[in-house]
């Protein structure tokens, strides 16, 4: 008798650990090709997660991580998905890179668990193919519009139009955003003169800068990670090319000074979360919570955009848990009500819509001026309509 | 009691369980495995699905390269060709009882192809005309967008037999015991027959074989055919079981993964592919599960962790290497030989 009333004591408090326990899943890269800037994201999301936790919770209730290292690689990144879904019973998941994002697109919508991934491919963005699929930045197809955008501008020479390459890796994330700059190119007048696709690691780009360099290009916007863009730009350098260099939001932070150094010099960027440490008013907690646990670590922009995400998805659990629904489906509609989320600086307003998975179109251009990283312009893209999914 | 293992006829010899218990146990394993879904929960279903096909491939590896003694680094490349034929057939409505053969067979020809320079090569010259095979699969795969959908891979529905979807592993995981256990009944039958024996015999000395009478050239190709053919069925069930494919799944560490399954298992064993696919395949988990533990305790060293769980893996295969050069299959025969004479062992 006793017996049946510790178990069923057991059961009782078994279930009401649960119910004060948000269970989220965790994708990251920290081995892969990517984990130069993984393993600063994944920090950025398990220490954004630890902060929220401290302060008050989800409405008290805990969030429990449940992360996994997938090495950039498909197949362990639908395993590590079964395994969350199946056995760990997490409710949403915070995912990576764009490939495993893309892949796992129909099974998420099949399970009904948002999947918030790194990943700003533009295919993520039209609910009516990818209900359940969301990221925290302007698209990679909008960063690169905006990147042309600056070159437009940057051009002063009116007797011809300026010469652009775009250089990608041969995966999703890289190929993401190319036939929307081939488009834009065409519309604003720039002449897309090479495409060069690099390896998922290489050490030498001097055969794809020397093509760029008799094709005339003024300028290359490199779509690969913080060490594949320094390799490329320390070649530049050797090779002493008259070409100005752009990148993404994985290739161009802080991390990118301290590997490429004085060959960065110039270099322009998309950065849509703020370098570590800029003067925004969201910045405090961040490095209040850096002071406390671990002050000797260095940071960057990526590290910034792991708690970025953590903000954004820990409201939606806080609207979500209010309205009682803390499942898949009430996650869902909880991010859908995000009307211009202010996140303190760290990235422009946020806004979902049951129609347009868009968080935002304004993209900031940075360039790395005196070893430093400085604001040139913010563009804006505008919600166009025939954009949505490109 | 009898003490010691006398054979008085040749079917005694031949017989591939020499006793009823063996028979015995076997059946009981075969009840267990079947009894499997009941008991194991949603991803462990997984892991059990992606050993079955692990346990098909690695024996066609050991049929190519234990048995006749053709070094190959192509597997991951037949794998693909195996799971990308099936994609194309299921998507132009092949039923799943005719894509899995199909793709098998495909892969097959495909590795008869790539099986054409043993005629002239051995050894590493093989292992490197092989390799060959893997970088013309992986770029035709690459950028064949229309057929394989590129980098950004493709879909598969789930099989269905007679109206009922295998859409879940739990599902799944029959088709897939099935196939492993027809598989390995042919694949232990196979070296009973004359063409298993050519086999053996080109890899313990060719120019013998030759001069023997056994057609050596015509045997290498079909030793690639068979093995091609294993490992084209086991993409085909891992293109069911993943549902999507992409170049990211085939990359060359499979191949040089289901080497490592035979290696550890037993070159030249049947129980040696089976035992090397459990076991390469359990390991990352079980280290998954360690570093898990371990990691809760210290929160602190979950990075140092996830890349400790690369060299363990690691080091792992070179203690076996040194240990049990001979691979899981031998020590288990030992193991067995033990018992057989216990407790008389002298």
């Amino acid at each position: 008798m006793t017996f049946l009333r510790a178990a069923i004591l057991a059961v009782v408090a078994a279930g009401a650990a649960s119910a004060q326990e948000i269970r989220v899943g965790g994708l990251f890269d920290l081995t892969g090709v990517t984990s130069d800037v993984g393993k600063s994201f994944a920090k950025g999301v398990r220490d954004g997660v630890e902060w929220t936790n401290e302060n008050g919770g989800i409405n008290g209730k805990k969030i429990r991580l449940f992360d996994v290292d997938y090495g950039y690689k498909m197949p362990e990144a639908v395993a590590a998905y079964k395994r969350m879904v199946g056995d760990d019973k997490v409710i949403m998941i915070n995912g990576w890179g764009t490939g495993d994002t893309e892949q796992l697109k129909t099974q998420v919508n099949a399970d009904k668990i948002p999947y918030i991934s790194a990943s700003f491919s533009a295919h993520l963005t039209d609910p009516s193919k990818t209900p359940y699929n969301f990221f925290v930045a302007p698209s990679y197809s909008d960063q690169l519009r905006a990147w042309l955008s600056w070159v437009k501008d940057d051009w002063k020479d009116t007797s011809r139009n300026p010469r652009v390459a775009f250089y990608y890796g041969d995966n999703a994330y890289g190929k993401s955003p190319m036939e929307a700059g081939r488009q834009f190119c065409k519309e604003k007048g720039i002449d897309l003169v090479d495409e060069e696709v690099l390896p998922g690691v290489f050490q030498d780009a001097t055969s794809q800068l020397l093509n760029t360099k008799q094709k005339g290009a003024d300028y290359v916007y490199i779509n690969v990670t913080t060490t594949g863009v320094s390799t490329v730009l320390k070649d530049a350098k050797k090779l002493g090319l008259n070409i100005k260099f752009g990148s993404n939001p994985y290739g161009f932070s802080e991390s990118l000074l301290a590997v490429a150094k004085e060959a960065a010099e110039g270099v322009t960027g998309v950065v849509p979360h703020v370098p570590f440490g800029e003067n925004v008013p969201g910045m405090k907690r961040l490095v209040d919570f850096h002071k406390k646990n671990h002050p000797d670590d260095t940071h960057d922009a990526i590290y910034v955009r792991g708690w970025t995400y953590v903000l954004v998805w820990s409201e939606a659990l806080k609207r979500a848990d209010k309205a009682n629904k803390l499942d898949g489906p009430g996650v869902k509609a909880a991010l859908e009500t995000f009307k211009d989320f202010d996140l303190g600086g760290l990235t422009n307003p946020v806004t979902y819509t049951a129609t347009d998975h868009r968080p935002s179109t304004k993209t900031p251009i940075y360039i790395i001026k005196g070893g430093k990283l400085v604001k040139v312009k913010e563009y804006d893209m505008t919600r166009k309509p025939e954009w949505l999914g490109l | 009691m009898r003490c010691g293992d006398f054979r008085t006829t040749y079917a005694e010899d031949m017989a591939i369980f020499d006793s009823a218990l063996a028979r015995g146990l076997l059946a009981a394993l075969l009840v267990l495995l079947v009894l499997l879904p009941l008991l194991a929960t949603g991803y462990w279903l997984d892991v059990t699905n992606r050993i079955g096909i692990a346990v098909i491939a690695a024996t066609g590896l050991n049929i190519l390269t234990g048995f006749t003694g053709q070094i190959s680094l192509g597997n991951a490349a037949f794998l693909a060709v195996g799971a990308y034929s099936t994609a194309a057939l299921t998507a132009r409505g092949v039923p799943f009882l005719i894509a899995v053969p199909s793709s098998g067979l495909i892969s097959a020809l495909v590795g008869m192809i790539f099986g054409f320079p043993s005629l002239r090569l051995k050894g590493l010259y093989l292992a490197i005309a092989t390799l060959a095979a893997h970088f013309i699969v992986e770029f035709t795969v690459v950028h064949w967008e229309s057929m394989t959908g590129g980098v950004n891979g493709i879909g598969i529905d789930p099989p269905k037999l007679f109206g009922y979807a295998f859409d879940e592993d739990r599902k799944l995981y029959f088709p897939i015991l099935a196939a492993t256990v027809a598989m390995l009944w042919f694949a232990k039958n196979l070296f009973r027959t004359r063409v298993g024996k050519a086999f053996v015999a080109i890899r313990d000395q060719d120019i013998s074989a030759e001069v023997m009478g056994v057609a050596v050239f015509r045997h290498k190709l079909l030793s690639f055919a068979v093995s091609s053919f294993y490992v084209g069925v086991a993409g085909s069930l891992l293109a069911y079981q993943a549902r999507i494919i992409s170049p990211e799944n085939f990359p060359l560490g499979v191949a040089i993964d289901q080497l490592g399954m035979i290696i550890i298992g037993g070159l030249g064993s049947i129980l040696g592919s089976v035992l090397g696919a459990i076991f390469i395949t359990l390991l990352p988990e079980a280290l998954r599960l360690l570093t898990g533990a371990l990691a809760g305790s210290f929160p602190g060293l979950v990075q140092l962790f996830a890349s400790l769980k690369l060299g363990v893996f690691g080091l792992a295969i070179v203690l076996f290497l040194i240990f049990e050069p001979d691979g899981m299959a031998a020590r288990w025969h030992r193991i067995k030989a033990y018992w057989k004479l216990y407790p008389f062992s002298y």
